[in-house]
């Protein structure tokens, strides 16, 4: 085999591994966005399509935060168009999604407490902090899956989010506390 | 330190570990249908880039290119015909050139002049004759 086509074939290999790692996180990422699963898929799709064809070439060590900019785009483009949609017909589920609103630093619980997961059994764990993730504004709960799940450093969410490292620990920090009374509510 | 200067720690905190095991457990409990159009997602995705996006505007640039080329070669003023001057000038005859040079030669002044001399001494010879 040519050496040209075993670069491509090798290369095409660890973008099928790249891309196999992470789709399901990334669908359930979008899902929680989205609500629907055929939309998420569909922003996933489209996600990938747009990450192989732009950065197919780029260092597979700078693929994860490159494909979640894609990503992450692709879900704020989605989220603004159902901002306007809602605006027009009026109807936005009574979901809050103003980052600035209010101080949560200012009751803030202490976070090295065992953890407002740690008295639920998991079946109503994992359903309570899918609500509770859901119930987040966009912003808050990228930054919290970004570090938290898919464990890319402060800098690597900010390139991600097109924001600055502070925002991201700002957003970190309000999606923490937002998390932790919601899942205290839930027990 | 209290849990406002938390607010500049990078490190998640540890209760967040169980968020990961539970966020884990849910994307591995995709059913398969939600797995296999994944899949074909990322097949696709892969196949694009295998074959990298048609390049339609290759064969529009070439026809541009040819019309210009085609303009170039017909209005170019280098390869056109001299224009026809507006007013004719006749052919000059051999004969005709060579009476032209000789009127604009200076020798033929200083004859001139000769010719108006002799004249001058013509008149005499018949007026002293």
């Amino acid at each position: 085999m040519p050496v040209e086509t075993q670069e491509l074939a090798d290369g095409r290999a660890a973008l099928d591994r790249f891309l196999r790692g992470v789709e399901r996180r990334a669908l359930r990422m979008a899902e929680l966005t989205t609500g629907q699963r055929d939309e998420a898929l569909d922003l996933v799709q489209d996600a990938m399509l747009a990450f192989v064809r732009n950065y197919a070439d780029k260092p597979a060590a700078e693929w994860p935060p490159l494909f979640h900019r894609v990503l992450d785009s692709r879900m704020t483009d989605w989220h603004r168009r159902q901002q306007v949609r809602g605006r027009w017909i009026g109807a936005w589920f009574g979901r809050r999604d103003d980052d600035d609103a209010g101080d949560p630093l200012a009751e803030a619980p202490d976070l090295r407490e065992p953890g407002p997961l740690a008295r639920l059994v998991d079946a109503d764990a994992g359903a309570a902090l899918n609500g509770a993730l859901a119930a987040l504004p966009l912003r808050q709960r990228q930054a919290f899956l970004l570090r938290v799940w898919e464990g890319l450093d402060v800098a690597q969410t900010a390139n991600a989010m097109r924001c600055g490292e502070g925002s991201v620990k700002t957003h970190l920090w309000r999606a923490l506390n937002a998390l932790r009374s919601a899942l205290e509510e839930h027990q | 330190m209290n849990a406002r200067d938390d607010r500049r720690d990078d490190a998640p905190p540890e209760w967040t570990a169980q968020a990961r095991e539970l966020l884990d457990a849910s994307a591995d409990a995709l059913d398969g249908a939600t797995a296999s159009r994944l899949n074909r997602a990322r097949q696709r995705a892969l196949a694009a880039r295998a074959r990298p996006a048609r390049r339609w505007w290759l064969p529009a640039g070439a026809a541009t290119m040819a019309s210009v080329l085609l303009a170039l070669v017909v209005v170019n003023p280098l390869t056109r015909p001299a224009p026809e001057p507006a007013i004719a000038v006749p052919a000059l005859a051999a004969g005709g050139a060579d009476d032209a040079e000789l009127i604009v030669a200076d020798d033929n002044l200083e004859l001139a002049q000769d010719l108006e001399f002799y004249a001058w001494l013509d008149a005499e010879d018949e007026h002293n004759g």
